[in-house]
């Protein structure tokens, strides 16, 4: 019983991988950093209206040596990530291929892609600072370099620095005011720390609503991810209880980093490839981009959801998106150095 | 009769094609610059060794107690439940650890219902009012990954005492010693020591608790430089160091065990018999093997299951059959072949070679001390490398199952030869000597001796080879076909969001699929201990 059981079993397991082998015609293969439960939408989009079937890797940290390491006989078309210094390290392997495409050129601000057009910004991402409705009055904190101030000890909550979102503001940081200032301003918020940093983004709104802290640093569509979670409604009462400060808007303006894409170079389904990422950039994907995720569209046509709109509209940094890799390595450091 | 025959140079080169990976990570580090270290060690690196050996000694300890103490009683004792909890103290290894973790932060945070219910009972208004342990710290990530870890010890332990020879118990009572700490600890050492080192490698690899709680261990370590500082050079560095602490741990035990002997004359054909108690006695075995059952798997499930019931669960019944299905049969295709790989490795290593042959089957199965995806990475280079040299279209193996077996043999080949060794330890070498003199060949013998003595050990290794890939995350993550999920990955797509309620009835099904084996496992040992005792009557 035991050994037929077995054997059922073993050639069931066999019939799966086989039959797991086996590939529709029209296709592009997509290795990306967003799970299967953000992205596949989109896709369902775009299979619905050009009858190309999408094939999803998801992972989130070595695609890029799997890449390198299948070479020319990659199966991978296109890549999706999150996180402008990820994308850059895409570049710096040259496993991407320069795009020309003008529907990308159009659809797509200069400062949002490749000035080769080996990388696309997808959407926005602003990274910005939530603070407490009741115990922050409004205008207290105006810029980041505030969160530095000893007169915010103890108030502030984040998740690590070495995570990607804070890396990057670092880095912007950097960008602004160079190494050594930047430094200093890592030091000042880490001193000024209600606890070891932990937890992502939405943990530290929670965090502000029990009262643990008043500050926090957030990326925005965490608040429209808590403020309509109907599975947990607890999450409701958090995003109630703070306030988005939009950074730096008399001077560089508000840190944003980016989603974005671009085509591998050993791509077998170059225009299957380049097609996906235009759609992605069009009206109907750039809207998808805000109504499920909250994010800001990249495409200039498009004007922001009702929702985005209402929780202020704000200058960005306009730096170029590439110059947060560049620093991304140094920001690493510092926030080795002073243990954020 | 020489040591290179027709049984080790086999094993040998599987042997050498699984170390290969391995030394990919090493060739990787000693490629790569080594300028990050002045500015690792005077920033990160104390803190993050003295973390990595804080965490080590402390779930090592706390699974040593959790573990042998309730093998103990389960062998020795007879107590209400026991029936029970003989196999429900396995089903904790059926729990990832990071979903533990996540459940316990649930639970015991601000506004998880333990603190909730002090805030009502004493009136306090906000987290200001009253101190509460952090479960996000070094305490907690003791606790979460103990809870889980320990069966593997509980498991190999028993199996020992299970297979010890009443006569020494005997004798042990007639000089009126400890039979306990005289005879039943030193005879099982060598099931404890394997037990304690999976959990060690297995603390060394983890990468999702120490994330979700921020603790600072070398293996966050490892990511900061990889990801943070773009340098896959210097993470593998850092994981070679890993990688050292864990080879050196394993020599020193090697060495401290090389002169005595742990083999029965008899084969142990008799089982101790069950001692009698008193009340409060039987009270206090209950309790002490409740404690690690409730932690590491009753609080973690009735947490996923009120998810579930209160509707917060995303439940897609084709999807999670399909996944489930996916990942049944994965895991016991590469159980069956991890199984089947470290029986060879263990009896040719025993019976069939010469020290250099041992120490290369030895370096085989220390990739359990990498962090997954290191080694996923390492798989990778290596195979990219091959490509190269024979071009044989990598892309069809990586991202193909036969490289996701491989690199479960690679991961896990550690478990399987630890469960064999420990059996095939303590069957004496006369046994296949007088086999052979009666000129029966090799493999006859293997058969008609080795295999029913190590039967069990080898069901043992098979169950928590398929129990650790149905869990198993980053290499399947990064090695797997396109469109393909496994329970762990699709959980993960959740759960790396910290959305822990959506992913709740995926987690509760990998805790599920792993129950079967794990109830089927003990089941098996018991009748193995009922026979036994037949044998004698």
């Amino acid at each position: 019983m035991k050994k037929y059981l077995s054997i059922i079993l073993l050639s069931l397991s066999i019939n799966m991988i086989v039959s797991n082998v086996a590939f529709a015609n029209e296709e592009v293969n997509v290795y990306s950093y967003r799970q299967p439960i953000l992205i596949n939408p989109f896709f369902e989009e775009f299979t619905n209206s050009t009858g190309i079937k999408v094939n999803v890797l998801h992972a989130k940290k070595g695609l890029l040596e799997r890449l390198l390491a299948e070479g020319s006989d990659t199966p991978a078309d296109l890549v999706l990530t999150v996180d402008i210094a990820r994308l850059s390290q895409f570049v710096e392997e040259g496993v991407l291929m320069p795009i020309k495409s003008s529907v990308l050129t159009k659809n797509i601000p200069s400062y949002l892609r490749d000035s080769e057009n080996r990388w696309f910004a997808l959407s926005k991402r602003a990274r910005i600072i939530a603070v407490s409705k009741d115990r922050v009055p409004n205008g207290a904190i105006t810029k980041i370099e505030d969160l530095a101030n000893s007169k915010w000890k103890g108030k502030i909550c984040t998740r690590p620095g070495s995570h990607d979102y804070n890396r990057s503001l670092l880095a912007s940081i950097i960008a602004a005011h160079g190494e050594a200032a930047a430094e200093d301003w890592a030091k000042g918020l880490v001193a000024n720390l209600a606890r070891k940093p932990e937890g992502n983004d939405r943990a530290q709104a929670k965090a502000i609503y029990e009262g643990v802290c008043d500050i926090a640093l957030m990326n925005t569509y965490y608040f429209g991810k808590m403020k309509f979670n109907e599975k947990n409604p607890e999450q409701k009462d958090w995003a109630q209880s703070i306030n988005l400060v939009f950074s730096n808007q008399q001077d560089r303006g508000n840190h944003i980093n980016i989603a974005g894409g671009g085509v591998v170079k050993y791509s077998q389904n170059k225009a299957n490839a380049i097609a996906l990422l235009e759609f992605l950039t069009e009206p109907k994907a750039q809207e998808l981009y805000s109504s499920m995720n909250y994010e800001y569209p990249v495409n200039p046509a498009m004007s922001l959801s009702a929702e985005l709109k209402s929780w202020g509209e704000f200058k960005e940094d306009k730096l170029p998106i590439e110059k947060l890799a560049e620093f991304s390595a140094a920001a690493q450091k510092i926030i080795d150095r002073v243990g954020w | 009769m020489s040591t290179w025959n027709v049984w080790s140079v086999p094993v040998v080169i599987i042997a050498l094609a699984i170390i290969a990976p391995v030394l990919a990570i090493f060739y990787s580090a000693f490629l790569g610059d080594t300028t990050l270290w002045p500015h690792l060690f005077s920033t990160v690196l104390p803190r993050y060794i003295s973390n990595t050996l804080i965490l080590m000694l402390g779930v090592g300890s706390l699974s040593l107690v959790f573990g042998v103490s309730t093998a103990w009683i389960i062998t020795r004792y007879n107590f209400p439940g026991k029936v029970v909890l003989e196999w429900a103290l396995l089903l904790p290894a059926a729990v990832p650890a990071y979903i533990v973790a996540y459940t316990y932060t649930d639970f015991f945070e601000y506004a998880g219902p333990v603190q909730g219910f002090l805030r009502d009972l004493f009136g306090w208004e906000n987290s200001q009012d009253y101190w509460f342990p952090n479960i996000r710290s070094m305490g907690g990530a003791i606790l979460v990954m103990s809870s889980v870890l320990y069966p593997y010890i509980y498991l190999m332990t028993r199996a020992s005492f299970l297979s010890t020879s009443t006569s020494f118990f005997q004798t042990s009572s007639i000089y009126g010693r400890n039979t306990f700490l005289y005879v039943a600890l030193p005879l099982a050492r060598p099931g404890i020591i394997a037990g304690l080192a999976l959990v060690l490698m297995e603390v060394i690899s983890d990468f999702g608790t120490v994330d979700y709680f921020a603790l600072e261990t070398l293996t966050l370590g490892v990511f900061n430089v990889w990801l943070g500082m773009n340098s896959l050079s210097g993470a593998s560095q850092i994981s070679s160091v890993l990688f050292l602490i864990v080879v050196v741990l394993l020599t020193l035990e090697y060495l401290a065990r090389r002169n005595q002997r742990f083999h029965e004359k008899s084969s142990g054909q008799n089982i101790m018999p069950e001692q009698e108690i008193s009340t409060f006695s039987k009270v206090m075995c209950l309790i002490s093997c409740l404690i690690p059952f409730t932690l590491g798997f009753l609080i973690p499930v009735i947490i996923l299951l009120n998810f579930v019931l209160s509707g917060f669960a995303v439940i897609n019944f084709n999807e999670i059959l399909e996944t489930t299905f996916a990942s049944i049969s994965l895991s016991f295709l590469a159980a069956t072949l991890v199984m089947f790989i470290s029986f060879l490795m263990i009896v040719v290593s025993s019976y069939k070679s010469n020290s250099f042959q041992k120490i290369i089957i030895f370096l085989a199965s220390c990739g359990y001390a990498f962090p997954g995806t290191i080694l996923a990475v390492g798989i990778v280079v290596f195979i990219g490398w091959l490509n190269k040299l024979i071009h044989f279209h990598a892309s069809y193996f990586i991202g193909g199952f036969m490289v996701l077996m491989f690199a479960y043999t690679i991961r896990f080949l550690a478990v399987g030869n630890g469960a064999i060794r420990s059996g095939v330890t303590r069957i004496h070498p006369n046994l296949m000597d007088a086999s052979r003199t009666m000129g029966v060949s090799f493999f006859h013998s293997l058969r008609r001796i080795i295999f029913p003595l190590v039967y069990i050990n080898i069901l043992v290794g098979g169950i928590l080879v398929f129990v650790d890939i149905l869990k198993e995350l980053p290499i399947t993550l990064l090695l797997r076909p396109f469109n393909f999920e496994t329970l762990a990955t699709y959980v993960y797509q959740y759960a790396s969001d910290e959305m822990l309620e959506e992913s709740s009835f995926a987690a509760l099904i990998i805790v599920i699929a792993g129950l079967g084996p794990v109830i089927f496992l003990s089941y098996t040992i018991k009748n193995i201990g009922k026979k036994k005792q037949g044998n004698i009557v």
